[in-house]
């Protein structure tokens, strides 16, 4: 007889963040019948996924499932658009580069613009032509987001949102309570077994105890639940990532921008996130970094440091617990990865949303695609550190899983193997590498010649450019139009 | 091999069949200045021109090369296909169709299986098909290529039915047209580099000497290179798919519809195809010979042939496998040299072809083959291979079939455990094991599930939450809107003629 899986009655969820509010909000609109409570306080700041100020654009499609609307978030948590983001000093000799989202890129003309990009002195011979429609829109900081009934000569850029965290946490409470989502505020200071390597329930100090049939960690680095599983254990990537030390500093002043930066300095690296709310900037060092120094580079009051010993949990889902976000995996701030991996992950235990009986082989599946998320992620932060840039300074450090092969392909051949559950596209970590600094080769098909549909593709290329650019007004102007009506309404 | 690095790789392809001559042809085209193809075969050697049926992808390669589909079906006279029509694999007197498209539509995240068991559950389900554009169009005999755009008329693919024994010569005078040489004769010896063990030439009947930088081994089952000459070892699945033979026989037309779809109806020993070109059916009965002898294999494709004959009936004889490493040394194998799966989803083509964009993709640049290419390509191959191997054991493994030996073995098989666990999770829970490379996604699985009769215990928790009137009113609209798409289709016979008659006159 097929049946439908009994549903979960009650979800509890650790970690009162944007991550842990996000996940309860999804929980009850998958469920509305299932109670679910948040329990805990907001995490630390070393719980990136919880603080980071964006995500990618995979969390607009989310977002749109679960009625989080781009405009409140524009207009009540300071959101704001992200074209691409600019590397400089990855490479060799001042070299920089830009990654957009999405397959951006004319496969025709993608070996010839790489060239012109990989590895080049900056504006040796005069400016270096741009890679996508998204990178001429960002050069002019013109945008607005495109319309969705009808197309326009920018509905091809893919967008990320920026946003304030304290901000946006606060309006995905007011979803969250609109939806009867439960809160408790406290520190849990025990976890009661079930039956077969599962939890029955969490005590919080001085409010007594509250059972669940299912417990979604997102508690941040701590992993305060799934670390109290006898089955935990964590892999370890210290040996591959560098980065152990970040300083954050205290908001600049407000700046308006399409892109983000993400820089080699002589301590370590630099990320500057802009915002409306200020731009934030980040510096990662290693291990040996004096304090004094890490500080003069940041060229900003700090605000917080925060210690990292990078890994990820060796399974994320135990028995009925399963880990998201900071609580599955710890690494440097290379981009709004922390929160793009927790959306990723919430949206896997979405699409495997268990029944109150978990069965073992949709735990090993969720498991095998989660691990595979969180290691694709390991490559493509190793790619930054394998850039010359910055193995000067960070030395030399071995390739994780087979990234050698990656690499290799891409160097001799201007190839990426495809991966599973990549948080890049292959098209995207093509323009990753090449933003870092790395010539890709030339793959068969285009030494075989064959010119003139590369010349078609570059007047193509350019006319798409003229029609974005006239289509789209200033940036600035938008904002400032979109906040007027607010006003107005 | 060594070669400068500005001159054009020598390639040389032994075997003029479906995968000789389509390997040629694209390396031809998608190379040009990076390699000279050469082709060595021999009229001796008949082709064995499996893979009349093929899969959507056979028309990207078709388009790469930049041959006109009217004129390729004209040549091949093919016809459209929409899927496989499997009768009595899950139990005798039952049939499903496997389509090239999706069943429904995912509802907030939960895929529409889920869904349709709960409807099921309730009373109020139709047969999974009538949710499938592509299914209902097959069954109601009716065809037009899919819309372009994100409407329910794009929600399908198609593939094409022909005449491989008309491909193979199609390919050979198109590749011939785009520069490949070709040799006519037997090989008589091969001539390796004595140090490195590579493959330097080809030695024929005549006394010449072909020599090349890279050769690939397309001599079908013989392997000649690959297998004979390099021993490249090979992984045996007949413990798993024991069809080793095929008694093939064309008949001509029963009826005056052209079904735009393959069937494959379960047999006791094996299965049958029907595979409708425009001028007459594929027929052939594919047999487990510990099970069946071919006279009585051949007996019985004569006796269940609809239409008259139009030949005696042709054994063929298989073995169903990879080589260990399909790229060897300088020697590359594709095709049948190389690995083997019975056709019963139609993937020889498909194969070849997987095997060739690979090639092109790793071919060798600079003046030498790097091994870190060759380990990438067989990593690739294997993966490929392995996975459809594993969705053709499902299409025996899940059925109820006690009527003879053949079904007996493999219901009760042991299958392997990349697929066990597939199996386990779906029964447990209704899941399917994601992946986005390789061949068949969710759709296929769940079309052979559910129509072998494999229902899951427990699926997905949400659907029960829905009104049920709401969700039986959703599913009733997309029938209806289904239905109506279809209803505008035309016949597939009278598209055909259409198309013809568009192709006439153009010329």
């Amino acid at each position: 007889m097929t049946e439908p899986r009994e549903p979960l009655r009650r979800i509890v969820i650790v970690g009162g963040g944007q991550v842990g509010v996000l996940a309860a909000i999804a929980m009850r609109r998958a469920l509305p019948l299932c109670e679910v409570i948040v329990v805990g306080q907001m995490p630390s700041p070393a719980s990136f996924a919880d603080w980071s100020p964006g995500a990618l654009p995979m969390t607009n499609k989310l977002h749109d499932r679960l009625g989080i609307g781009e405009q409140d978030i524009v207009r009540r948590a300071g959101g704001s658009h992200r074209l691409v983001t600019r590397y400089t000093g990855w490479g060799e000799g001042g070299q920089d580069g830009v990654l957009s989202f999405g397959e951006s890129l004319d496969p025709a003309l993608k070996t010839a613009f790489a060239r012109e990009w990989g590895g080049g002195q900056r504006h040796t011979a005069g400016p270096r032509s741009a890679g996508s429609i998204a990178e001429v829109l960002a050069d002019a900081e013109r945008f607005a987001p495109p319309p969705q009934d009808q197309p326009t000569p920018i509905s091809n850029v893919d967008f990320a949102l920026r946003w304030n965290p304290i901000a946006y946490r606060a309006l995905l409470i007011e979803h969250a309570q609109a939806l009867k989502v439960q809160y408790v505020e406290g520190e849990i200071d025990a976890v009661e077994p079930g039956e077969v390597n599962t939890f029955s329930a969490v005590r919080i100090t001085g409010q007594g105890r509250i059972e669940g049939d299912l417990f979604i960690d997102c508690s941040g680095p701590a992993a305060s639940l799934l670390a109290s599983h006898p089955k935990f254990a964590m892999t370890d990537w210290s040996a591959t990532l560098p980065t152990r030390q970040i300083f954050l500093s205290r908001p600049g002043s407000p700046v308006i921008s399409l892109a983000d930066r993400f820089s080699v300095v002589g301590a370590g690296w630099m990320s500057e996130v802009y915002g409306r709310d200020g731009m934030q900037r980040m510096l990662g060092v290693g291990a040996n970094t004096d304090r004094n120094t890490a500080l003069a580079a940041l060229g900003a009051p700090a605000a917080a440091l925060v210690s990292l010993a990078p890994g990820r949990v060796a399974a994320p889902w135990l028995g009925n617990v399963v880990a998201i976000g900071d609580a599955a995996a710890r690494f440097e701030p290379l981009g709004p990865y922390h929160l793009d991996l927790a959306h990723r992950q919430l949206a896997l235990l979405l699409e495997m949303l268990p029944g109150r009986e978990i069965e073992p082989l949709e735990r090993a599946e969720y498991n095998r695609r989660s691990v595979l998320m969180m290691e694709g992620l390991h490559e493509v932060l190793a790619m930054h550190f394998a850039a010359a840039g910055a193995k000067r300074v960070f030395g030399d450090l071995p390739l994780p899983n087979s990234l050698e092969q990656v690499l290799d392909q891409f160097i001799r051949r201007g190839r990426i193997p495809f991966r599973e559950e990549s948080p890049l596209a292959p098209q995207e970590q093509f323009a990753l590498l090449v933003a870092l600094g790395f010539a890709p080769g030339s793959p068969p098909a285009s030494r075989a010649g064959g010119g003139g549909s590369q010349e078609a593709a570059r007047a193509d290329f350019a006319a798409r450019a003229e029609h974005a650019l006239q289509f789209a007004p200033p940036y600035e102007q938008w904002l400032a139009s979109a906040l007027q009506a607010q006003r107005i309404n | 091999m060594d070669t400068a690095a500005n001159s054009p790789v020598r390639v040389v392809v032994l075997g003029g069949g479906t995968a000789g001559w389509m390997t040629a042809a694209g390396i031809a085209r998608m190379l040009p200045g990076l390699a000279k193809v050469q082709l060595v075969e021999s009229e001796d050697i008949g082709i064995v021109g499996v893979g009349e049926a093929t899969l959507p992808h056979i028309r990207s390669f078709v388009e790469k090369l930049g041959i006109d589909e009217a004129a390729f079906m004209k040549a091949t006279h093919a016809t459209f296909k929409l899927g496989i029509d499997f009768r009595d694999f899950g139990r005798i007197g039952e049939s499903y169709i496997h389509p090239f498209g999706s069943f429904g539509e995912e509802l907030k995240g939960v895929g529409f299986h889920h869904y349709w068991l709960e409807l099921q559950r309730q009373g109020l389900a139709r047969p999974l098909g009538d949710y499938s554009l592509a299914v209902t169009a097959a069954l109601a005999n009716r065809f037009r290529p899919p819309a372009q755009d994100d409407t329910l008329g794009s929600t399908y693919g198609y593939a094409y039915q022909f005449d491989a024994t008309l491909f193979g010569p199609f390919m050979r005078e198109f590749g011939t047209s785009i520069g490949v040489e070709r040799h006519e004769g037997l090989v008589t010896s091969v001539e390796r580099d004595s140090e490195s063990g590579d493959v330097t030439a080809l030695c024929l009947n005549d006394g010449r000497r072909i020599e090349g930088d890279l050769f690939i081994d397309c001599s079908g089952f013989r392997s000649l290179l690959l297998g004979q000459e390099l021993g490249a070892g090979w992984e045996d699945w007949t413990h798993w798919l024991p069809c080793d033979r095929a008694a093939a026989m064309p008949c001509a037309h029963a009826t005056d519809d052209i079904r735009p779809y393959t069937t494959a109806t379960a047999m006791p020993a094996g299965w049958r195809w029907q595979i409708p070109l425009q001028h007459r059916m594929g027929n052939g009965y594919v047999f487990s010979s510990a099970h069946l002898s071919e006279d009585e294999a051949c007996e019985t494709i004569r006796a269940s042939a609809e239409g008259k004959p139009l030949a005696d009936p042709r054994i063929l004889r298989f073995r169903p496998g990879r080589r260990t490493q399909s790229w060897s040394h300088n020697v590359i194998g594709v095709g049948l040299a190389s690995g083997f799966l019975e056709p019963l989803e139609s993937t020889s083509i498909y194969l070849a072809q997987m095997a060739i964009t690979y090639l092109i993709e790793l071919f060798p640049i600079g003046g030498g083959i790097d091994s870190r290419d060759r380990d990438e390509f067989n990593r690739l191959v294997d993966m490929e291979y392995d996975r459809v191997r594993d969705f053709l054991i499902l299409h025996y493994n899940a059925t109820t079939r006690d009527d003879s030996d053949f079904w007996n073995h493999v219901r009760t098989m042991k299958v392997p455990d990349s697929l066990a666990d597939k199996l386990e999770l779906w029964r447990r829970a209704g899941r399917i094991e994601k992946y986005s490379d390789g061949l068949f996604y969710d759709a296929s699985w769940i079309a052979v599930y559910v129509g072998q009769g494999l229902l899951p215990e427990r699926y997905d928790p949400r659907p029960a939450l829905a009104d049920p009137q709401n969700l039986s009113r959703a599913a009733e609209q997309l029938h209806a809107a289904i239905a109506q798409e279809v209803a505008a289709m035309p016949q597939h016979r009278e598209f055909l003629n259409q198309e013809a008659a568009r192709i006439a006159q153009a010329a």
